[in-house]
């Protein structure tokens, strides 16, 4: 009676939920949205999981129906979707420290999977919202309101970097046996340096707005934590240069002499700004332990990334006279390992004490007179295939985002341009004499979108 | 079984009652503590600080002692991390101004709708000649009002810290000089909850 009433409640759960990523894996769910993004009509992609931003993990549908219009070049519901994430995440901020619902949930994660937890970005995705939604502003026609996105970002970018600074020395502390074989294979995945923890495309863009929207110094500011963070990119160097002479800056010699002296537009030329991303970043996937304890069948699922990278193709783009080579300035995809990284010491506790309550559970409702007898025990068969199925990795994350961001800037004489990258052509851009062109360049693999504004 | 019934009863009336949304007037000057974010009793505050502070500051008293000058008032530039309709602040403000019969003012958002009022009246040959208002009649601002709210947040753990400043000044458009100039400060904290939902 007891092991029926059980499952009855068991039953009658998870009958509510099989409609999100409890039972479905999230990037199977997502699939058709990239699938859409990447044919000639992404048009409706955005309305597939624009139903779900209602559920429990409304965040993370928000993020991906935002990011699907951007995409799409509907700037307008891009930004609709993205509030509706903003206010998911000062929700979230505003949760008491003790929250009976979170409290809730982590609950149920231990009958169930981690999936049952409402999803709450890593930081890098809460950043890269907020860079997203000024980019929405910007291609409005509301620059002050990308500002303020910008300094949002800005605000969440310095409490990462305490986070980061903090983080570092935990990741490392909680280091033991097992989680340190798989952290090392996630850490070979993303590369140790800096540039997995913070992203310098969200510092770039940031700068970069500030810069063409009329505060050059606080522009300074973001390029150089940007280059702290990514060293090598010839464009933010030369950017650093130039500013720091225009501004008069004490770095300006030491600049010069390390990257050479700054170039400037010719009165009549005009500013091209490109930023290219290309791919999706990977999805994550999971490994998964049989064992039995006690003679019940269990299993551990824990989410990680494959460790096969494949290299980002630098772009190419044509039309300018000289051919421009886009420089990487983040890799978006070693932020997310990184990201997995950190979260792997909660996720394995929280799987520890699932299997302790599952195997409670199993032997629950084992008869032992069935045992004795030599009887077959549905009960026990139902709860050990229950507690198989339910044991699903946590596979959530931000799927639509570039793989990596890459950038260039280049000064040209004023007129219309053509440009083509790598061979796909976009319409004709236009440059004027003294103002900077914003080009936006997405690529989703077999398409390649151009957005460009004149600011 | 009788107070079974009654029990149950009891207990769908309270849970019924508690579930029901409700709509009151509110006194609109009442003091604001939804969230920490920019509200509406910060905007009254700075509406009142600034007008009160310009009114009673001694050159802008002789100023107006025997003339209504005339001012045209700048955006206000948002340089906080909040979307703020800040064109309301400056409303208020200007309000509040004209409203105590020292200043005239001259309203820049509307000069794009006077300009095809008249081009309609002079150039759509619907209108009387004679009633037609001229181009070239308005009368030009002596002083521009202008001004900046920016804003420090800070956020650790619990606690979340916003410090806003606006700023306004007041300039003579003639010389260029500043005749009237202050700000307003607000600091809100937040703490958060230790138990909630």
């Amino acid at each position: 009676m007891r092991s029926f009433l059980l499952l009855a409640t068991m039953m009658l759960s998870l009958s509510g939920c099989a409609f999100n990523s409890i039972f479905i894996n999230y990037p199977s769910q997502i699939a058709p949205v990239k699938a859409q993004l990447n044919s000639a009509t992404p048009q409706n992609a955005a309305k597939i999981v624009a139903d779900e931003i209602s559920g429990a993990d409304g965040l993370l549908y928000a993020q991906e129906a935002g990011r699907s219009a951007q995409i799409a070049g509907d700037f307008t519901s891009s930004k609709q979707y993205y509030q509706q994430a903003v206010a998911a995440y000062s929700a979230f901020d505003d949760k008491a420290k003790v929250s009976l619902s979170d409290a809730g949930a982590t609950a149920s994660s231990l009958f169930l999977n981690d999936n049952v937890i409402p999803y709450r970005g890593p930081g890098y995705e809460r950043i890269m919202l907020h860079q997203y939604q000024a980019l929405n502003y910007l291609f409005a026609g509301d620059p002050q309101g990308a500002l303020v996105e910008v300094r949002r970002s800005n605000e969440l970018q310095s409490q990462e970097q305490a986070r980061y600074q903090k983080s570092n020395k935990s990741v490392q502390a909680m280091a033991n046996g097992t989680i340190d074989a798989e952290m090392n294979k996630l850490g070979k995945a993303a590369g140790s340096t800096t540039s997995s923890f913070l992203n310098a495309y969200s510092y770039y863009t940031t700068g970069m707005l500030h810069e063409i929207l009329g505060e050059p110094n606080d522009a300074f500011i973001d390029y150089r934590k940007a280059a702290q963070i990514s060293p090598n990119n010839p464009y933010l160097q030369k950017d650093l240069v130039r500013l720091a002479k225009e501004l008069s800056m004490p770095q300006y010699d030491e600049f010069k002499k390390r990257w050479g002296d700054a170039v400037e537009p010719t009165k009549d030329q005009g500013q091209m700004i490109i930023m290219l991303e290309r791919g999706f970043v990977p999805e994550k996937q999971s490994f998964t332990v049989p064992f039995t304890i006690e003679g019940n069948w269990q299993t551990a699922s824990l989410a990680t990334y494959y460790p096969n990278r494949q290299p980002v193709r630098q772009g190419q783009i044509q039309g300018l006279g000289t051919v421009l080579k886009t420089a990487p300035i983040a890799d978006i995809d070693a932020l997310a390992i990184t990201a997995l990284k950190e979260e792997l010491p909660a996720a394995l506790v929280r799987q520890a004490a699932r299997i302790y309550a599952k195997a409670e559970m199993a032997q629950s409702v084992e008869s032992e007179t069935k045992k004795r007898r030599n009887q077959t025990d549905y009960a026990s068969i139902a709860m050990q295939i229950f507690n198989v199925v339910t044991e699903q990795a946590d596979r959530r994350s931000w799927l639509t985002l570039p793989e990596q961001a890459q950038i260039a800037r280049s000064y040209v004489k004023p007129g219309s341009y053509s440009l083509m990258l790598d061979n796909n052509p976009a319409d004709p851009i236009e440059v004027k004499s003294g103002r900077t062109t914003l080009v936006w360049i997405i690529d989703t693999g077999n398409y390649t979108r151009f957005y460009s504004i004149i600011i | 079984m009788k107070h079974l019934k009654v029990v149950f009863i009891l207990a769908a009336v309270i849970g019924l009652s508690a579930c029901q949304s409700k709509v009151e007037y509110g006194d609109a000057t009442e003091v604001e503590t939804v969230n920490e974010n920019f509200g509406s009793t910060d905007l009254q505050a700075i509406a009142a600080k600034m007008v009160d502070s310009m009114l009673t500051f001694p050159p802008v008293v002789a100023m107006t002692a025997n003339d209504r000058p005339i001012i045209f008032v700048d955006k206000i530039k948002n340089k906080t991390s909040e979307h703020i309709d800040t064109e309301s602040v400056t409303d208020s403000i200007s309000n509040k101004l004209l409203r105590s019969g020292k200043f005239r003012f001259i309203d820049m958002t509307k000069v794009d709708s006077v300009r095809k009022q008249l081009d309609y009246q002079n150039n759509s040959g619907m209108v009387d000649p004679s009633t037609a208002i001229n181009f070239g009649r308005q009368i030009g601002a002596q002083y521009m009002l202008y001004g900046n709210l920016s804003s420090i947040v800070k956020q650790d753990g619990s606690t979340k810290d916003v410090y806003y400043k606006m700023t306004m000044r007041l300039m003579d458009l003639e010389t260029g000089l500043i005749e009237w100039s202050d700000e307003k400060e607000i600091r809100k904290v937040k703490s958060k909850s230790f138990l909630g939902l």
